[in-house]
């Protein structure tokens, strides 16, 4: 799973989450009208039931799909450990050479200088 | 038996009369129906019909002995005989004080009768201040009186268990006692879901605050695992309070369960939660070891220690706490981390070579001289010229190191091959430091291991019918510590080599230095190459357009200088003292002392030869010699040059000619030992010095005038 379906698919669970925290919202808001001592307002307790069956059906349909899609656990096969340590040693390589080509820089220039 | 019913009789009978009571002042009749023998009910209805205080005459039943039991084989029990005390008791009690209780309820009822029409007298009589709430006291007061029998009663039926209450029935609610319990439960339903509304309310927010937390967390947690190994103890994640996530950097992939690669305590790195919620990184307390690499010197105090500069980085950031990272941003932070992990890799691979070289150090091999070892330190000796040093050296122990960085930083950079930075030293070193570059060193030391030892194993484990690598093949079986330590050796005795050939060259005008790279690191090359000045008469009639130049070429393998020539003469015709002109290309081995020698020697053949060809070519007699060249004068003369070679040879090089002038034929060993012996008059022999190539080739010309013109001119 390359980084890009990785973000997308962290993305839709946190969405998923989002949605949860509305859907207690949305019960809260609901609770709070019921307990409206001049009773409840009928199309505000609508309003709020039928976001929330949306909500509950959006978080399903997107959990499910996920489950689906997660890959099985493959216990690591492409490691690449071996061409990390490969590149640490190349970095140090190039440092070294740089470092000469400096040095060397240098001795043009103060080659230069003196003439 | 008696007494019990007479016990109960009594309090029933005080029951009943309270019954009454109530009755007549609320108009209220609880009704419950009595159960009991019928003895003592002729007992009541006797005080109930007697109830104006008359005599009351209580019959008892006959004392007889009555049966209590009959067993199964016809024993009888009988009730055992009260004692005296007993027997006055059951007397006492079976008085009957129930007319005494009627007596008062009906004063009592007078008196409130006569109270109640009094104070209706006195409310008709003084209208003056009636206190509305009298008869609220009065009915209260009644009430409580009757709520005490009734309890009273109560007690008593739960005492006794020869009387029990049969039913109950909840009188009719009143409506309006209706309507205020429907308000009071609707009021509790309303308050639940306020509480409830509430509830909901504040446990959304607190999810959404543990929802961004994570998010950050888990962010973070992937940007990781898209470069290394992200596992999870699920025993540990309960435990811990945490989710139990650690990151792996052994790569366990590649190897046999035998082999000596062991997962060290560093290779997994916790991850935690920092204070803020994001990502943090348990890093091992004995943080990291570097790999380090170093030659001795006399003072012990010179070690460098060039490589710790990125290993401190680690300690910096945890000791400057928490006040670094409010700062960053989530990015940096990450970043940070990986800069981290990348530092417990390295220092693991360290471990792991180390680990591998004290392995090797210990098999007898080629090239491999410990002199000394440590604890994480190992001394070795190359080839009796230098002394180098295998530590592993842990970055947090010392402090101190942070802060002569500075220091350090200059003592890394000097460059230990010409020595020109340490001035102080260069009154007392006579000879140039020939150690190679610590830092090099260290690379090739890291390489080598790595090569040969993970790459391969990764291969032969993903591909066992791949055929070896390009890379560098140790030559003596696969130690690789010998094969280090023989580069280190070779490196050493090469600089010598390329300070002779670099002295040779400088010296010599036409010769110049062209080094080659092999790609091996225990063999190098080098060409020594004589420009020779376009013949004349070569251009035009054939193709040889360009310069020609003789090359000679020097090869070092490990110390062991070979060189490789170009019209070197023949070993076996300088034997047979025929010149031939052999044109093969002979190899030859050499030391260092006599490198420069010999070189100056092969250059100065191969003038001889160039020379040779030239006179040939022109139409000259000539013969040449290993070091000289022979022309023919007239009448038997012959005209001689001859090089002369000498490595301290002053400003113009080695290679100086003579002119010398012989007689006869011989031009065999006598003569040329006559030529190089130094009292050699005058006369015949003549220094013509240092010459360039152009200048020889015009005297070989001159010559030529020489040759055919006779014997005519000076010299």
């Amino acid at each position: 799973m390359d980084s890009q379906s990785q973000n997308a698919s962290l993305q839709r669970l946190q969405n998923v989450e989002k949605r949860i925290v509305r859907v207690l919202e949305l019960a809260g808001g609901v609770m709070e009208e019921f307990s409206n001592p001049s009773g409840p307002r009928k199309e505000l307790v609508n309003n709020h039931c039928s976001e929330f069956m949306q909500l509950i059906k959006d978080i399903q349909v997107t959990l499910r799909e996920e489950i689906k899609s997660a890959c099985e656990y493959r216990p690591f096969e492409k490691c690449d450990y071996i061409a990390r340590i490969s590149n640490e040693i190349c970095c140090k390589k190039v440092e070294y050479v740089l470092e000469k080509l400096d040095g060397m820089k240098e001795a043009i220039d103060g080659y230069h200088r003196a003439t | 038996m008696g007494a019990a019913s007479r016990l109960k009789s009594s309090s029933i009978s005080r029951a009943v009369a309270a019954v009454a009571a109530c009755k007549l002042s609320l108009g209220f009749f609880p009704s419950f129906t009595l159960s009991s023998d019928k003895t003592c009910c002729f007992v009541l209805k006797n005080t109930l019909e007697e109830m104006d205080g008359d005599l009351s005459i209580s019959l008892d039943k006959l004392p007889v002995k009555r049966l209590e039991i009959i067993e199964e084989n016809g024993a009888e029990r009988f009730p055992p005989d009260l004692s005296y005390d007993d027997n006055r008791v059951n007397l006492i009690r079976r008085i009957d004080f129930a007319w005494a209780v009627e007596r008062e309820d009906p004063n009592k009822k007078q008196k409130k009768g006569d109270t109640a029409a009094t104070a209706s007298a006195s409310k008709d009589t003084t209208s003056s201040a009636p206190w509305p709430w009298q008869s609220m006291v009065e009915n209260l007061q009644l009430a409580h009186q009757e709520l005490s029998v009734i309890i009273d009663l109560i007690n008593t039926v739960e005492a006794n268990d020869a009387v029990t209450v049969a039913g109950m029935t909840r009188p009719k609610q009143l409506p309006n006692e209706l309507l205020s319990d429907l308000a009071v439960s609707t009021a509790t339903k309303l308050q639940c879901f306020r509480h409830l509304g509430k509830y909901f309310k504040q446990s959304a927010k607190a999810l959404e605050k543990q929802v961004a937390r994570e998010a950050r967390f888990y962010g973070a947690l992937i940007r990781l695992q898209q470069n290394w190994k992200v596992k999870r103890h699920r025993m540990a994640a309960s435990a811990a309070g945490n989710e139990g996530f650690y990151i792996d950097l052994f790569d366990n992939t590649l190897y046999d369960p035998t082999s000596v690669f062991r997962p060290s305590s560093m290779s997994t790195v916790r991850v935690e939660h920092d204070s803020a919620g994001m990502l943090s990184l348990n890093l091992p307390s004995k943080a990291c070891h570097t790999l380090q690499f170093g030659f001795v010197s006399g003072n012990s105090d010179t070690i460098l220690r060039g490589s710790n500069r990125t290993a401190t980085n680690i300690s910096n950031s945890e000791l400057s706490g928490e006040t670094k990272r409010e700062a960053e941003s989530d990015d940096e932070s990450v970043k940070r981390r990986h800069s981290d992990l990348r530092e417990v890799h390295r220092a693991v691979f360290d471990e792991q070579v180390f680990n591998l070289i004290n392995q090797e150090a210990f098999v007898p091999s080629l090239g491999v001289n410990v002199t000394g070892i440590r604890e994480n330190h190992l001394q070795l000796n190359i080839d009796q010229e230098a002394s180098v040093f295998i530590s592993l050296l842990s970055s947090t122990q010392d402090d101190h190191v942070v802060g002569d960085e500075e220091s350090e930083e200059k003592t890394a950079d000097i460059p230990m091959i010409d020595g020109s930075g340490l001035e102080e030293e260069e009154q007392h070193v006579e000879k140039k430091s020939f150690l190679p570059n610590r830092i090099s060193s260290e690379i090739l030391l890291k390489q080598l291991f790595h090569e040969q030892v993970f790459v391969r194993a990764k291969n032969r484990s993903a591909s066992p019918s791949r055929s070896q690598l390009f890379g560098q093949p140790a030559k003596d079986g696969s130690n690789l510590l010998g094969h280090f330590c023989m580069s280190l050796a070779h490196r050493i005795f090469s600089y010598k080599v390329l300070m002779e050939l670099e002295d040779l060259a400088s010296s010599v005008s036409y010769v110049r230095l062209i080094s080659h790279p092999t790609w091996h690191s225990r063999t190098s090359s080098w060409t020594l190459v004589v420009d020779v000045p376009q013949s004349i008469l070569h251009a035009g009639h054939q193709s040889l357009a360009m310069e020609k130049h003789f090359r000679t070429k020097v090869v070092v393998n490990d110390d062991c200088i070979n060189i490789e020539g170009e019209g070197a003469p023949n070993v076996v015709g300088l034997f047979k003292g025929k010149s031939e002109n052999s044109s093969s290309v002979n190899r030859y081995e050499c030391n260092l002392a006599d490198l420069h020698v010999i070189l100056l020697q092969q250059v100065a053949s191969q003038i001889i030869r160039w020379l040779h060809e030239e006179a040939v070519t022109v139409g000259m007699k000539a013969s040449r010699d290993f070091l000289s060249l022979w022309f023919e004068v007239e009448q038997g003369e012959v005209l001689g040059l001859v090089a002369h070679v000498d490595p301290e040879g002053g400003e113009g090089g080695g290679i100086s000619w003579w002119l010398v002038m012989g007689n006869g034929m011989g031009m065999g060993e006598e003569y040329k030992q006559q030529v190089e012996r130094e009292d050699w008059d005058g006369e015949r022999k003549r220094l013509l010095g240092h010459l360039s190539l152009d200048v020889l080739y015009a005297t070989l010309l001159d010559l030529v005038t020489l040759c055919s013109n006779g014997y005519g001119g000076t010299l």
